[in-house]
């Protein structure tokens, strides 16, 4: 099992499949604070999930500003610093997709010295980071603009509800490749709930099972 | 290409310069940037046109001039941006020029808010523009749907010499799902555009001019024939729907876009329960499929109409059922979606539904 660190950021290529992943882990790691840095979409971000997470006694953390769900304006509340003053409290950051969103980690550069995590979602399916070469780029870019290094990747590879093993195996592949290029280790492999594997399979990294907290049974 | 995951607005775009875009230009607005954003990446590396320019008002009028100079062209916006495009717009129908408008819907009215909704069937099919036209208005329920009708825009556009509105709510715009690039498109034998204004190379002695305006009545009035001429060949080539368990259903809902997501999950629930129900799903809201309505079995208990608006397409229900069988509404909006759970409750409390 994977401990996770005081702060965990996950970044990775828009729509690869982040949110879905704070969530999960903020759930199933017992985290006490999701924070939802995401200031580039306007749906589907983790911030709706406030009432879920809430049941885990969860805290979140967006905008402070009222219709904070229903605005797609960047503001982000200052209580995104409290994890870094309380280390008693474990944290992960949603990011927004690609550098545009790892500008954000900018605001952290005086935190360098904490015990922090930077973690790349990487979904094969997703057009501009399909391959070695295409994920190490969007690397570059996203420690060159948010100036924190990556230190793990999460094989996310899916089709949504067309996922089988076989597209989960085609990311390995692919993500296999990129942590040797980078030295970097697979920290998790996620396997969708509804996907159905045989139990003694074995990824890379640790697996974690997902739940599908934002996409309805109708969508 | 294999299958990939794709964002409805990045679909949009990628599917737009699969149909042969050579030129884009259009304002920004939530929940349809990713489309812009999309397209300013990748036209000028193809050699192709992207402008953001001042104001929509500003951006229908460049699709006005580069349609009418025979490029193919394509301008996006939501709600009140679609707004602002009327004018332009109808006169790009009158002028008769092929374009490709893309609209993803959010609430409104005016400014409303950034989430989705379908409040804009009337601005679709009736026009917020002036005079008798009418656009092609096609409203795709998923991402691939939206991908192939947008692939076949172009054609279309260009063989009726018409504009289309691709019509979605944010909800198409923003989710994602698994796409596949390679389907084919209809093959369409197009007409020469001798009547661009590209210069007079092709046709010495012959200007061409892209126009809407008749001073003369008569010519005026003969134009708005010609129109109706095209527009008939138009409903009855192009109307298109999907029925869904339509064979003895008890019950009948009509819903498009994302609204027929939702009540296919509903349908599911309700032949569970023992009760029959099937769906009309226009995926042309212009022509409206008002053929399908004889499908319907003359045993039907009624039909209910589904929309993520206050009743707009009702009207053409109404119309296309012609008195034949009770007709009740069910609508959510401002951006609230439904779960399928309330359209079971309207088809089992039908009675309550029923438009007077």
């Amino acid at each position: 099992m994977e401990i996770m660190k005081n702060i965990t950021f996950l970044t990775g290529y828009y729509g690869s499949g982040k949110s879905e992943i704070a969530v999960n882990l903020a759930i199933q790691k017992k985290l006490d604070i999701l924070v939802d840095l995401d200031i580039i979409n306007p749906y589907f971000r983790s911030r709706e999930m406030e009432k879920e997470l809430d049941k885990y006694n969860i805290k979140s953390i967006s905008s402070d500003m009222d219709q904070k769900m229903n605005l797609d304006m960047p503001y982000i509340s200052s209580k995104i610093f409290m994890p870094f003053h309380d280390k008693s409290l474990k944290a992960i950051f949603d990011l927004g997709g690609n550098d545009q969103g790892a500008k954000l980690l900018r605001q952290f550069d005086d935190y360098h010295h904490h015990d922090i995590d930077l973690f790349l979602v990487i979904n094969i399916y997703r057009y501009e980071s399909s391959s070695p070469e295409l994920i190490i780029k969007l690397i570059n870019k996203i420690e060159g603009m948010g100036g924190f290094k990556v230190t793990g990747l999460i094989n996310n590879s899916n089709l949504i509800r067309e996922t089988t093993i076989n597209e989960i195996l085609e990311g390995e592949k692919v993500v296999k490749e990129v942590s040797e290029m980078t030295n970097l280790p697979v920290i998790y492999t996620t396997i969708w709930e509804d996907v159905n594997l045989a139990d003694n399979l074995v990824f890379l990294g640790e697996t974690l099972k997902l739940k599908l907290y934002f996409r309805k049974n109708w969508l | 290409m294999a299958k990939i995951l794709m964002k409805g607005n990045e679909a949009i775009a990628l599917a737009a310069i699969k149909g042969g875009i050579d030129a884009f230009y259009g304002y920004p607005i939530t929940p349809q940037n990713e489309i812009p954003e999309y397209l300013s990446k990748h036209m000028l590396d193809l050699g192709r046109v992207f402008l953001q320019s001042e104001s929509e008002v500003s951006a229908i009028n460049m699709v006005y001039g580069a349609a009418g100079a025979g490029k193919r062209v394509m301008t996006s916006s939501s709600s009140p941006g679609i707004a602002l495009k009327q004018e332009g717009i109808s006169y790009i129908a009158a002028a008769e020029l092929p374009c490709v408008i893309v609209s993803v819907m959010r609430g409104g009215p005016g400014l409303g808010s950034i989430q989705p909704s379908q409040g804009d069937y009337y601005q679709a099919t009736r026009g917020g523009g002036n005079g008798d036209y009418q656009l092609i208005v096609y409203a795709p329920e998923s991402i691939q749907e939206t991908i192939d009708i947008m692939k076949d825009s172009f054609n279309i556009a260009d063989y009726y010499r018409n504009p289309v509105l691709v019509l979605v709510d944010g909800l198409i715009g923003q989710m994602m799902e698994s796409v596949d690039f390679d389907k084919p498109v209809k093959e369409r034998e197009l007409p020469e555009k001798d009547w661009a204004t590209n210069g007079t190379i092709n046709h010495p002695g012959r200007r061409n001019v892209a126009n809407s305006l008749h001073l003369d009545p008569y010519g005026l009035e003969q134009h708005n024939i010609h129109l109706q001429k095209k527009y008939n060949l138009i409903k009855e080539n192009e109307t298109a729907f999907e029925l869904v368990n339509m064979k003895d259903a008890e019950y009948v809902i009509v819903a498009y876009g994302t609204m027929a997501r939702i009540c296919r999950s509903a349908i599911e629930m309700l032949n569970e329960k023992g009760i029959k129900v099937g769906m009309i799903r226009p995926i042309t809201l212009w022509p409206f499929p008002e053929a399908a309505f004889d499908e319907i079995s003359e045993k039907a208990k009624g039909i209910l109409c589904c929309e993520l608006s206050m009743g707009q397409m009702i009207d053409d229900v109404l119309i296309a059922n012609n008195g034949r069988h009770k007709v009740g509404f069910f609508g959510r909006s401002g951006g609230v979606l439904p779960d399928p759970e309330e359209i079971v409750d309207a088809i089992v409390n039908f009675k309550d539904k029923v438009v007077k």
